[in-house]
């Protein structure tokens, strides 16, 4: 009883502070974007994509990591995960509503897409099939929802959407890998596996959100879990965190040793970002320190431990999403002495704002579906 | 058929901007969105120190990456090999200017780098990035190639005065101020360039000056290792201003 309101409670301040959130942030763009027009963003004609794109791929890619999370059930079949599937699409849902919500305020003219990407149909284009593969991961991830809420967990017609949207989402992640790797004149990002770096990395981000989430709708009281969600939270769920995020350390070394090592024309970028206390405090605070933390068998089933380590794990891969994205851009272009070093950008209250838009979106949908949907839902049998 | 390109003879180019001006007003562009510039690369030091520069307007690749990676075909090839943006069908989403390897994208929606910000100073009409005094008679402007007073929020480029070239008479290989059957269909900055730097033409036919510019003095191009194959060409000889176009950037 007490749990249950507790954790009543506790929706109903997520609520508070994601509808004020938004309103106050999207009150602040609106606003900006209608006294500056797109003058409100700090990008330049060296950097065309700020903070906004990298919010972007932050929440869509952590839409991804939480598709992969609930595919662990409902494609593999692992029985174990069924828990904490269904909280796992709805989060899947909304963090991609939060990503389009970025670039949607982010971009000159939104809403022409609706006509132009049908009417041009461009087949060369990463961005395009970027499009197309997540909006039919939102849409096959609403259906799926659907079914689930409707305690259809296995009929053909709900493993089919279970199946689709995996697919999809597994396309759109590598389609907007491609955006970035198949930009040959931009070193820092010019890789054939920026896809797979990014499968990794999204899978990352779900288990991160997975894990956090969890634990604030449980009010991190690991007792108050029904003993299915306890027995996943005290056994495979970390053990997958740690797994992930092993594997992402080694990309993450590998990717900065080769750029350091290199003396390619633009990958000397990777050596501002290797001099940047930023980067320093996203590796070790925000991965090795959550890594010590989940390799340890006692630690990582405790839950502040999770909180923390989830945390800090969401908090460096958002400082990574921003240096991968910027200092992609940063070697101008045929600038000469008009830009004699490095571009620089420094976002600025617009930009911030979108950031806290994009946040708040998350916190009040995620309340709003607890507060609807029973996101612990399961098959009855 | 017909390819338009041009030729720089950096031998000949004093560097005088005369260029950048020209498209600035023959085009109407904001200041710092400068789809012709001349860029300068200091080298070395005192008293070794070395200037050179480097005009640059929009290549019009024969492989252009700005418009394989458009999502809405904004970007495009014109059968006489122009690259333009139609303004309509432009979300803004700047993926071009990513994908440019030569830096010759800009969005009317960008800061302003120079103030005051001359969209505030002529505010523009309708939805017009900007409305100055003096701009390019309404009907040259044409949005579906990207010519004239942009809207806002969309990205502009050279168009290799594309108002201007198609009106050059049929069959015309040169297009020359020299020329007076040609001077009022020649490209801007090719028109005004003091030293007569630039020459503009068509690649595809082995007569013209074009061509055989680029034979005889071995024209190259630049960045041609990423495979865009620009339709600008540079030539250069003795004392021309070649640039080691990396050199002025330091991490």
């Amino acid at each position: 009883m007490n749990t249950t309101t507790n954790t009543a409670s506790a929706s109903n301040g997520m609520l508070a502070v994601g509808g004020i959130g938004l309103i106050v942030s999207l009150g602040i763009v609106l606003m900006k974007l209608m006294s500056e027009g797109h003058s409100a963003f700090a990008t330049t004609a060296n950097i065309p994509w700020g903070l906004p794109i990298s919010t972007y791929l932050f929440f869509v890619l952590a839409s991804t990591g939480l598709t992969f999370v609930a595919a662990l059930s409902m494609v593999f079949g692992i029985k174990g995960f069924y828990p904490i599937a269904k909280r796992s699409v709805w989060l899947a849902i909304i963090t991609l509503i939060a990503g389009f919500a970025a670039l949607g305020l982010e971009i000159g003219h939104p809403f022409r897409m609706i006509w132009t990407f049908p009417a041009g149909m461009q087949f060369r284009s990463p961005m395009f099939w970027m499009g197309v593969f997540y909006t039919a991961d939102l849409v096959l991830l609403l259906f799926k929802f659907q079914k689930m809420n409707a305690d259809d967990w296995d009929s053909g017609a709900s493993r089919q959407l279970g199946v689709a949207s995996f697919v999809a989402v597994v396309l759109a992640q590598g389609t907007l890998g491609s955006v970035f790797g198949m930009m040959a004149m931009r070193p820092f990002w010019y890789d054939g596996l920026v896809p797979v770096f990014f499968l990794v990395t999204a899978a990352l981000s779900g288990a991160a959100f997975v894990v956090l989430f969890i634990q604030i709708a449980y009010r991190g009281n690991t007792d108050s879990m029904p003993l299915d969600v306890k027995a996943l939270m005290t056994g495979a769920m970390p053990k997958v965190f740690a797994a992930v995020l092993g594997v992402y350390l080694v990309f993450t070394i590998a990717r900065t040793a080769t750029g350091l090592w290199s003396n390619l024309e633009g990958n000397e970028v990777f050596r501002v970002m290797y001099g940047s206390m930023l980067f320093h405090f996203e590796f070790w605070i925000g991965l090795v320190v959550p890594f010590f933390i989940l390799i340890n068998g006692n630690l990582r089933n405790q839950a502040t431990m999770q909180i923390l380590a989830s945390a800090l794990v969401i908090l460096a891969l958002f400082i990574g999403r921003y240096e991968f994205v910027i200092m992609g851009q940063m070697v101008p272009m045929f600038k000469g002495q008009w830009t004699p070093g490095l571009a620089s950008y420094m976002p600025g209250l617009a930009e911030w704002m979108l950031v806290v838009l994009a946040v708040s979106i998350t916190l009040f949908l995620y309340a709003l579906g607890a507060r609807m949907f029973d996101l612990s839902g399961k098959p009855k049998s | 058929m017909t390819k338009w390109g041009m030729v720089i003879d950096l031998e000949k180019c004093t560097g005088c901007q005369a260029c950048t001006a020209a498209c600035q007003m023959e085009n109407t562009r904001m200041p710092g969105e400068v789809w012709q510039d001349v860029i300068f690369y200091t080298e070395g030091t005192y008293p070794s120190a070395t200037l050179s520069w480097l005009p640059r307007p929009c290549m019009h690749c024969e492989e252009p990456s700005c418009m394989h990676v458009c999502p809405t075909k904004a970007t495009y090839k014109t059968g006489d090999g122009l690259v333009l943006v139609d303004w309509n069908r432009c979300i803004g989403c700047k993926y071009c200017m990513i994908a440019c390897p030569y830096g010759v994208r800009f969005y009317s929606g960008e800061r302003a780098e120079i103030q005051p910000d001359v969209r505030t100073v002529y505010p523009g009409e309708g939805d017009k990035v900007w409305s100055p005094p003096f701009q390019m008679p309404a009907d040259k402007q044409d949005r579906s190639r990207g010519v004239g007073v942009a809207p806002a929020n969309v990205v502009t480029k050279c168009t290799f005065c594309s108002h201007r070239i198609s009106k050059a008479p049929k069959d015309a290989s040169d297009l020359s101020g020299d020329n007076p059957a040609t001077r009022e269909s020649t490209p801007a900055c090719v028109l005004t360039c003091p030293p007569t730097a630039r020459y503009f033409g068509n690649l595809d036919d082995p007569n013209s000056e074009v061509s055989r510019l680029i034979a005889q003095k071995k024209g190259s191009r630049l960045l041609d290792h990423l495979g865009n194959r620009p339709q600008v060409y540079y030539v250069t000889g003795e004392g021309g201003s070649v640039p080691n176009v990396g050199s002025s950037r330091k991490a």
